[in-house]
């Protein structure tokens, strides 16, 4: 069964249209990369199945519960509060990983199971200790995100979003912030999860992950999905020109 | 300067020292908290609730604390609210106050990463949560140097309620200037107002240290 249907997206600021009609679908346990160049929309999808912005038009379905539905031409959300239930079956990582600085790591990815899920104390902590070594950050538990490395913080940052147990992943160019050779072992975590079969949708501009992680490939222009198809058959035999000069842009 | 008159004078500048160091603890107790309430007001969704605080922040920042310090003490009666005197200068001074303070919280709280509260929003914390578990503790440490410069200003703000005739440092140096024609005790008040705001910046410091343990720390 789809995890995420979406159907028809707009998003409109003041009179741009940043997406103008988007459908996708996503099963459990896909890798799904979305690429394209940057102010095509990428994030702006994101944001709005995540509620960060509202939409201007559609329908998102999120493991099977209505999040938002247009009828009439009337954008229709539920409650506040059922918005977030719903909302909360997804987890972002964002490009500035956006670590809460006055907190350590661990009670970073512990805040939101214990005050948010309210589980309690020890089981949250022994939680967040099994995500710390799933990003390979143990040894940094009692660290302060400032005193980490760029790499350092999103990998945290990952196991925050994962402490909440969201059904489907959202990740911003999750590397887009990090130099090269912080880049891979960020890489290197999120492969993990697709091995693990987490359900991901993943914005990027490293093309080489896209290929050997994502299942799916979509391509963004100018706030459409202009084409998509599985990985293999995206990078190895792309027949459209406009995308094969946009990869080859990324081939160093 | 002679040693006995001095001597002679420390009784009531301390006294009068007692007074302006209680006026300046009620002020501080009273208005930090709140400024806060006035803060969450000016930035509150509900738009009678954030006109009407922000209207009260102008207003007190925007004329002057004796002014304020009059209206209440000689103004208030006709409107049928009389307070005595150290009553009016505390009451002046709470609402004085916090309305900087509220002024300074609301800088701090607006200085906080967008990102933050987004993420925040993601992990599925309430406006509300996300206000009290994560902005507010961030904005702590960066409203504190404001504060204390406030509350320097502060020290040397309570002077002004000799204008009411409120007893307090000055007014007791002042009383024993016109007494005895001799400006010893004008000079002693300089150096207690001196100490108090050494004192302050001290322990400004030491807290400032406290509360910024977080940041950046050579790796
Ligand atoms: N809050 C906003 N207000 C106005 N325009 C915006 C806003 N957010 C994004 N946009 C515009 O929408 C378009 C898509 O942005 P975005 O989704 O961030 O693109 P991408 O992530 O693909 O780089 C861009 O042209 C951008 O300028
Ligand atoms: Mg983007």
């Amino acid at each position: 069964m789809a995890i995420l249907t979406v159907e028809n997206l707009t998003k409109r600021y003041g009179g741009f249209e940043a997406l103008k009609g988007v459908s996708l679908s996503m099963d459990r346990g896909e890798t799904v990369a979305i690429i394209g160049s940057s102010g095509s929309g990428k994030s702006t999808l994101l944001r709005c199945i995540n509620t960060l912005e509202r939409v201007s038009g559609g329908r998102i379905e999120i493991d099977g519960e209505v999040l938002v539905d247009t009828i009439n031409g009337q954008v229709k959300y539920p409650p506040e509060k059922e918005l977030r239930r719903i909302c909360m079956k997804t987890s972002m990582v964002f490009q500035q990983f956006n670590l809460f600085p006055h907190l350590t790591c661990l009670e970073n990815i512990t805040i939101a199971p214990i005050k948010i899920l309210g589980q309690n104390r020890a089981d949250a902590i022994a939680k967040a200790d099994r995500l710390l070594r799933l990003v390979g950050m143990e040894s940094k538990a009692d660290s302060f995100p400032s005193m980490l490395s760029g790499g350092q913080q999103q990998r945290v940052a990952i196991a925050r979003a994962l402490a909440v147990d969201p059904q489907l992943m959202l990740f911003d160019e999750p590397t887009s912030a990090l130099d090269p050779e912080l880049t891979a072992e960020v890489i290197s975590v999120i492969a993990k999860l697709a091995q693990q079969d987490m359900t991901m949708l993943i914005v990027t501009h490293e093309m080489e992950f896209a290929r050997t992680v994502a299942d799916r490939v979509l391509f963004f222009e100018d706030g459409e999905i202009i084409a998509g198809g599985t990985a293999a058959e995206f990078f190895e035999n792309q027949q459209n020109e406009r995308i094969r000069r946009f990869l080859n842009g990324f081939q160093k | 300067m002679d040693l006995s008159y001095i001597a002679l004078l420390m009784p009531s500048l301390l006294r009068g020292l007692g007074q302006t160091l209680w006026l300046f603890a009620l002020t501080l107790i009273f208005s930090l908290p709140l400024g806060l309430v006035f803060t969450l007001g000016s930035i509150s969704k509900i738009p009678p609730l954030r006109w009407l605080s922000r209207l009260y922040i102008w207003v007190f920042r925007g004329t002057p604390l004796m002014l304020q310090l009059f209206f209440i003490y000689y103004g208030l009666p006709f409107l049928g609210v009389a307070f005595d005197r150290t009553t009016s200068a505390v009451v002046t001074f709470v609402l004085n106050y916090a309305a900087y303070f509220a002024e300074i919280y609301r800088a701090g709280i607006q200085s906080i990463d967008r990102g933050q509260h987004e993420a925040a929003k993601t992990l599925g914390f309430t406006p509300w949560q996300t206000m009290r578990l994560i902005i507010l503790p961030q904005t702590i440490s960066r409203v504190i140097p404001p504060v204390c410069n406030e509350t320097i200003t502060l020290v040397k703000d309570t002077a002004l309620v000799t204008a009411i005739g409120v007893g307090e440092l000055l007014k007791a140096a002042e009383g024993a200037v016109n007494r005895d024609m001799d400006i010893t005790a004008y000079i002693l008040v300089a150096l207690i107002y001196l100490a108090l705001t050494f004192v302050l910046t001290v322990v400004y410091e030491r807290l400032e240290k406290r509360f910024s343990r977080h940041q950046k720390k050579e790796a």
